[in-house]
């Protein structure tokens, strides 16, 4: 049963169940910004709207991890509940950024063969 | 004439690549990496599982000695002041005696981490975990300078400003050319920030994988050596000290009070923070007639 004092509270915590449930954070998250940025890459997302789709995935990420794995309740896993919420954002953004632009090149047509260029230039001009 | 030439220039800012290149540069870049990251981490534990059962017995007792006593700090509370007193006795004692030490003769020695074979140990260990991450690093550069220097490899999604280019495009001398154009070295660095969360799907969250940690320790390296030895018997006079310093408030002092607000018999008392807060004793003979009484009053 926790008591009221601070310093009390916080050697309720196991330390190592703490780096534990970061650890599976931070698993979802990297798995995650992965799967989103191909998503994004593949749904051919270019400037900004990449970026709100980040944030609105890693919101919604967010939210499946405070409704699911904590149930709503992320004070029992976590010394500062709102962990959950920022916890590898920024973190998952590099390879969100990784994934999108190798998806987006291979889908969105940056690779053409030469012939193909040849081909609209012969139709345009003859 | 002019209009094919329109055409023409319209054309050439709409650029594309051979997908060879996407076959033969792109893609192998990116495999190379993930798999030099993983044989990197494999060696990583190769060398330091050589080192690892070196530790000795007193070695170990050390370390947990000195474990024992912050963890008696940390959950101390949570055992009655009798059981508190007799351990931070007892461990206060023997750190000032330094019983724990791993030979109590040398105890107030400065030992000397080049004539200490253990230290030596450490430091080679520092080396060679070093070793084990520059080559990959050099030779994997050294490849893509050598093979794909100056190929352009792929195109970003989104816009950037001109500062960029000279980091999107290493090795690209183009002026004219869009920022969004990322060269093959650049491409290098993309995967080196960006496969470092693919290694912790691969490889759990301790992996030696990612070049970026270890330029971090290399920067670090100058400030403390890590094969310094520690001085134990300073740690453990320290933690004596600390020990004494630590008040013990037990959990259940007023566990009366709190179940009884928990079920909802009692209120919560305002200054209970500050009872807490006391040594001794934290509810009143007073304050326990109160609770009897209104659990009285509830039941009939």
């Amino acid at each position: 049963m926790a008591s009221q004092s601070p310093q009390n509270q916080a050697s309720l915590y196991v330390p190592e169940n703490v780096v534990h449930n970061t650890k599976t954070i931070t698993f979802i998250r990297s798995s995650m910004s992965a799967i989103n940025g191909s998503a994004a890459g593949i749904l051919g997302l270019t400037g900004y709207s990449g970026f709100i789709f980040y944030a609105l995935t890693a919101l919604f990420t967010s939210f499946l991890i405070w409704s699911v794995k904590t149930n709503t309740h992320p004070g029992i896993y976590f010394r500062n509940g709102s962990d959950v919420w920022t916890e590898g954002v920024f973190g998952g953004l590099f390879s969100y950024v990784l994934f999108w632009t190798l998806l987006y090149g291979i889908v969105h047509g940056t690779y053409k063969t030469i012939m193909v260029h040849l081909h609209k230039w012969f139709m345009a001009n003859f | 004439m002019s209009q094919p030439l329109t055409s023409m220039l319209v054309e050439s800012q709409a650029l594309y690549l051979d997908p060879a290149i996407r076959d033969w540069v792109l893609i192998p870049i990116m495999v190379v990496m993930v798999l030099v990251g993983i044989f990197r981490d494999q060696v990583t534990l190769l060398i330091g599982s050589t080192s690892g059962k070196k530790a000795g017995i007193k070695a170990i007792r050390e370390t947990k000695a000195l474990t024992r006593g912050v963890t008696l700090r940390n959950y101390g509370n949570n055992i009655p002041s009798s059981s508190f007193l007799i351990r931070k006795n007892y461990l206060c004692s023997s750190y000032k005696k330094g019983d724990f030490l791993k030979n109590p003769a040398s105890a107030n020695q400065v030992v000397n981490p080049m004539t200490d074979p253990a230290g030596m140990e450490m430091m080679m260990e520092g080396m060679k975990k070093n070793f084990a991450m520059i080559i990959p690093q050099t030779v994997i550069m050294g490849w893509i300078n050598f093979f794909f220097s100056g190929f352009v490899l792929i195109k970003l999604p989104f816009p950037l400003t001109l500062r960029f280019k000279t980091m999107l495009q290493r090795g690209v001398e183009t002026p004219d050319m869009d920022v969004t154009w990322v060269s093959s070295l650049s491409w290098y660095f993309l995967n080196l920030f960006g496969l470092r969360s693919i290694f912790t799907l691969l490889l759990g969250e301790d992996n030696a994988a990612d070049g970026m940690r270890d330029m971090a320790a290399m920067s670090q390296m100058g400030a403390a050596s890590p094969g310094q030895p520690q001085d134990f018997n300073k740690l453990f006079l320290a933690e004596s000290e600390n020990l004494e310093l630590t008040p013990h408030n037990w959990e259940l002092d007023d566990i009366e009070v709190r179940l009884l607000v928990k079920y909802g018999k009692r209120e919560l008392v305002d200054n209970k923070d500050i009872i807490e807060m006391e040594d001794i004793s934290p509810i009143s003979s007073n304050d326990l007639s109160d609770v009897k009484g209104k659990s009285k009053k509830k039941r009939t």
